[in-house]
């Protein structure tokens, strides 16, 4: 696919690639793990908020690690993404099934 | 075309990708994870539809889930993903022995958080919160528990790799496997990252 | 470079089973397909046989519902998928321009493991009673509750294995085709077969996890006293069937997809032109595979989802139409101006369009959510469902083989007896399935036993009995015409229908193991017509002749594919009461299902551990090929 690009301009790509990024990605995905865990220890906010907020770190956090870590965000996953997002988009379909059609 | 041309000892600097083999690995690999988000996706979706079915009398999620267990095996996971990232980052920079030993730390992490996995089960079972008991117990372990199996499956399978580095060394024939492998691990903590706060926080919460 | 590993060549029986070979991996699937397909047709013809007049006794209301359940599951799993693979194995390396699929040994599990689940489904019948709760198994009809026996067992265990062959069969063909094309053969060059059996892929990709997910909890209830769906612990019957269709709804586009490859090509060669709107073609095809998954609740409107629901799943299947209907106006300004040719094929995929048609028509009635509830459940879906099945999905494949047996086996099937086959099948199918719209609309309701006299059934069903028999010497008649063909010399050329526009007929017939001596250069869409046009014989290849690497053969996958067969039974029989003798120790601590797991896990182990190298084929063994000079 997308091959124009020249060998020295693939090194140099990788040559930013270092343990800080990887770190600093790991400190994301702590830090929004306890943001998550603390606002349910925390209780006593709005049932709706919590949700909301707890789907949200979990969302920052998958993109955090299949950006960085799975390498999602380099060049030539083209087909990677579009095979997670459509299973992705599916998976949506579904749970709106399992909240809104499954029992009335 | 074919592989194991690299005779020379030198790797190429991605050689999980030198090799059309390799290439077809790693995308087929991907291609399955798509297909297992699906997996996943339903067994989230049967969880969330059943979560609130508990029964006369059964414990409830409130009552049952301990959040400190839940977060030291997140906290495990998370790390392990980061450990098998170096492994994987000493394979591009063609080092084996330190890729051997994240791998093995790796390992060491995915027991760990299975021991904690079974020490739950076995304490739930214990309060009257069996496969059986309702249908939320029935879909809790089932998803867990199919999360459990990955892991179990990831530990078994990155320590038959590590055995397989030791005796045939790094080259484009194995690399792709454990990049592939490395890809597995992450999509385990991914899915785990959904699993601690659907089924756990969103169950502490009500 | 070259290698010297020793090249283990088996032959006879131990070549199919230890074969990596993609063409012969087709010929396995057709011979499985087309086993299982027969079965189907006989159960079928059963059914037919006890409706064709009131009140008949010819088999008991129980062996009905497993004549029912077993003609479905049959059908759409074990003889329509395979076929389906059958002729995407066959064909689409060599419309792409590839030696090889990607993965030649997963391709080969994909088999063994489908036909393991299937041999395993129908042991059933010999096990104590086949399936009855319908090909759907909704429950609560199929949960221990109502249903006691292994039957239903049998339907989630062999289905499962089943599934796991078709879903890394799907995985390999997608890879196949975005990484093994031959230069030049880019996306929007790729033949319209190739590119529907991409999608399919997608969709089997997308699709057979959640069956996966629903088999396996379904399995939890009946085998470890699970409550997914059972009500009386909380759970949730109506899951099942979201579930189930989540899955199914996407199943009918994997079937119906590369049936529209077939008619695409066979249109566009028998007539001697270019496929007309290509790229609507390819347009079409994604967005039906995207809204394949945005429908499923069309099949439940009446278990009460709610007015919303109702009315977004009806416009998303409606929407459906609008692709649909691109193709049949593509296929018809295919065929304007055309100088077409009659073949057999050829007759099998103009009949398609009409019959396609008609079977969209009854869609789009049947997707009005209203008027659903008086189509509900009766022969009128049956008619609906097998005129895109059959009329779809079938017609699509006899023409798929007519057109392509010579690239398969090398020999012509013979035209006579093909016309014969195609006129008695094609009146039979009409005849057997036109009539039940007005036996639905009549208010005959499907899966029913038998009726009573005086309701205005009678005749109805007699008409759809005789075109059912109809069907059936049809298919003897291409069952007669394979024998014949069988018998004559292999002497079909590259190109027998001297129309060919793809690269499959460009190697001889059938292809050599290799496929392609040299890699072809691909420089437009119908990479072989543009050569002919051009007043070449050949493609330009890509490469000089050099070795060709070549996959071991392996007798793992077939042994993976036994160890799931024996750990299925484990499992099923685990919880029986035996006594207390050795099978009652084995069985009920789920030993035998350990050891079926533990031999499919250890030949994953085997193949982890030891490295395929594969073999080349040299140079100087490739004499006699009329090979170009590079």
């Amino acid at each position: 696919m997308a091959n124009q690009h020249s060998a020295a301009e693939e090194k140099k790509h990788h040559k930013h690639e270092g343990p800080k990024k990887h770190i600093i990605a790991f400190i994301f995905s702590i830090l929004l793990t306890v943001i998550a865990f603390a606002m349910v220890a925390a209780g006593e906010i709005n049932t709706t908020f919590i949700y909301f907020m707890l789907v949200l770190m979990a969302i920052l956090q998958v993109f955090v690690q299949m950006g960085f870590w799975m390498h999602m965000k380099d060049r030539g996953h083209v087909f990677p993404i579009v095979g997670i997002l459509s299973g992705v988009v599916i998976v949506f379909t579904i749970v709106i099934m399992a909240e809104y059609w499954a029992w009335w | 075309m074919s592989g194991h041309t690299h005779v020379d000892g030198h790797l190429p600097h991605e050689p999980e990708k030198a090799t059309l083999e390799g290439r077809n690995k790693v995308l087929g690999f991907w291609l399955f994870l798509g297909g297992e988000t699906v997996l996943f996706g339903t067994l989230f979706s049967a969880f969330l539809a059943l979560r609130h079915q508990v029964g006369d009398g059964n414990p409830t999620p409130m009552e049952l889930f301990d959040l400190k267990i839940v977060a030291l095996a997140t906290f495990i996971l998370l790390t392990s993903s980061l450990t098998s990232v170096f492994a994987i980052q000493s394979m591009h920079t063609n080092k084996v022995k330190p890729m051997i030993w994240w791998l093995i730390i790796t390992v060491l992490f995915g027991l760990a958080f299975l021991g904690l996995e079974i020490y739950e089960f076995y304490h739930y079972v214990h309060e009257g919160h069996k496969f059986s008991t309702s249908a939320f117990s029935t879909s809790f372990y089932t998803l867990v528990g199919f999360h459990g199996a990955h892991v179990f499956f990831g530990v078994l399978w990155i320590s038959i790799l590590i055995a397989q580095i030791f005796k045939k060394g790094l080259n484009v024939v194995t690399a792709p496997k454990v990049y592939v492998a490395g890809m597995y691990w992450h999509f385990i903590d991914v899915v785990w990252v959904f699993i601690f706060t659907v089924v756990y926080l969103m169950g502490k919460v009500g | 470079m070259a290698h010297g590993h020793a090249v283990k060549r088996y032959s006879g029986l131990m070549d199919w089973l230890t074969t990596v070979d993609h063409k012969k991996i087709g010929i396995l699937y057709l011979l499985a397909g087309g086993f299982f397909f027969l079965v189907g047709g006989l159960e079928a013809l059963l059914i037919r046989i006890q409706l064709w007049k009131p009140l008949n006794d010819f088999v008991a209301a129980h062996t009905f519902n497993e004549l029912l359940t077993m003609h479905g599951t049959t059908m759409i799993f074990l003889a329509a998928m395979p076929m389906i693979f059958a002729l995407m194995n066959a064909i689409v390396p060599l419309q792409i321009g590839a030696r090889d699929v990607a993965f030649p040994f997963v391709n080969a599990i994909g088999f063994w493991t489908f036909f393991a689940g299937g041999v395993l489904l129908n042991v059933s019948w010999f096990a104590g009673g086949a399936p009855d709760a319908g090909w759907t198994a909704y429950a609560p009809l199929s949960t221990p509750t109502y249903s006691t026996t292994h039957g239903l067992d049998y339907y989630v265990i062999g289905l499962q294995i089943a599934g796991i062959g078709t879903l890394v069969g799907g995985i390999n063909f997608l890879v196949t085709i975005i990484n093994m094309r031959a230069p030049g053969m880019s996306f929007m060059r790729m033949p319209m077969f190739t590119w529907t059996s991409f999608i399919t892929s997608a969709l089997i990709l997308f699709a057979f996890p959640a069956l996966a997910v629903g088999l396996a909890a379904m399995m939890f209830d009946r085998l470890f006293s699970g409550n997914f769906f059972e009500p009386t612990n909380g759970g949730n019957a109506v899951l099942w069937e979201h579930i189930f269709w989540i899955f199914g709804h996407p199943e009918v586009y994997i079937l119906i997809l590369p049936a529209f490859g077939v008619i695409s090509e066979v249109i566009s060669t028998f007539s001697r032109k270019r496929l007309f709107g290509y790229s609507s073609m390819v347009f079409a095809t994604v967005l039906i595979g995207f809204l394949g998954f945005m429908v499923w609740a069309h099949h439940m409107f009446t278990t009460g989802l709610g007015p919303v629901a109702n009315a977004l799943f009806s416009i998303a299947t409606m929407l459906i139409a609008v692709p649909t209907g691109i193709k049949i106006f593509n296929w018809l300004f295919t065929m304007w101006g055309g100088s077409i040719r009659f073949t057999t094929a050829n007759l099998f995929a103009i009949g398609f369009v009409p019959t396609f048609v008609m079977g969209g028509v009854t869609g789009v009635m049947l997707a009005a959510a209203p008027a659903d509830f008086q189509y509900h459940d009766s022969y009128f879906v049956v008619a609906h469902f097998h005129y895109v099945i059959v009329g779809g999905l079938i017609l699509g494949v006899f023409a798929g083989l007519f057109y392509w047996w010579p690239k398969m086996f090398g020999r012509m099937l013979d035209e006579t007896l093909g016309k014969f086959c195609f006129w008695t099948f094609y009146i039979g199918f009409h005849l057997t399935f036109f009539v039940q719209h007005f036996l639905g609309l009549m208010g005959m309701p499907r899966r029913v036993w038998t009726y009573l006299d005086g309701l205005g059934f009678n005749n109805l069903n007699l008409i759809s009995t005789i075109g059912a028999i109809l069907m059936g010497i049809g298919t003897i008649a291409f069952l007669l015409n394979v024998v014949i063909t069988a018998l004559k010399p292999k002497n079909a050329s590259n190109d027998p229908w001297e129309d060919g526009r793809t690269l499959e007929w460009t190697i001889s017939s059938p292809a050599p193991e290799y496929n392609f001596l040299q890699t072809p250069l691909v420089r437009g869409y119908d990479a072989f017509w543009k050569e002919k046009m051009e007043g070449k014989k050949a493609m330009v290849p890509a490469e000089p002749i050099g070795p060709i690497h070549m996959p071991s053969p392996s007798i793992l996958p077939f042994v993976m594919s036994v160890g799931l067969f024996i750990a299925g039974l484990g499992f099923m029989y685990a919880k029986g009461d035996y006594g207390t003798g050795i099978w009652a120790s084995i069985l009920n601590n789920h030993i035998l299902a350990i050891f079926g797991l533990a031999i499919t896990l250890g030949c994953m182990f085997l193949r982890s551990v030891y490295d395929d190298h594969g073999f080349h084929i040299e140079p100087d063994e490739l004499h006699g090929d009329k090979g170009v000079k590079a």
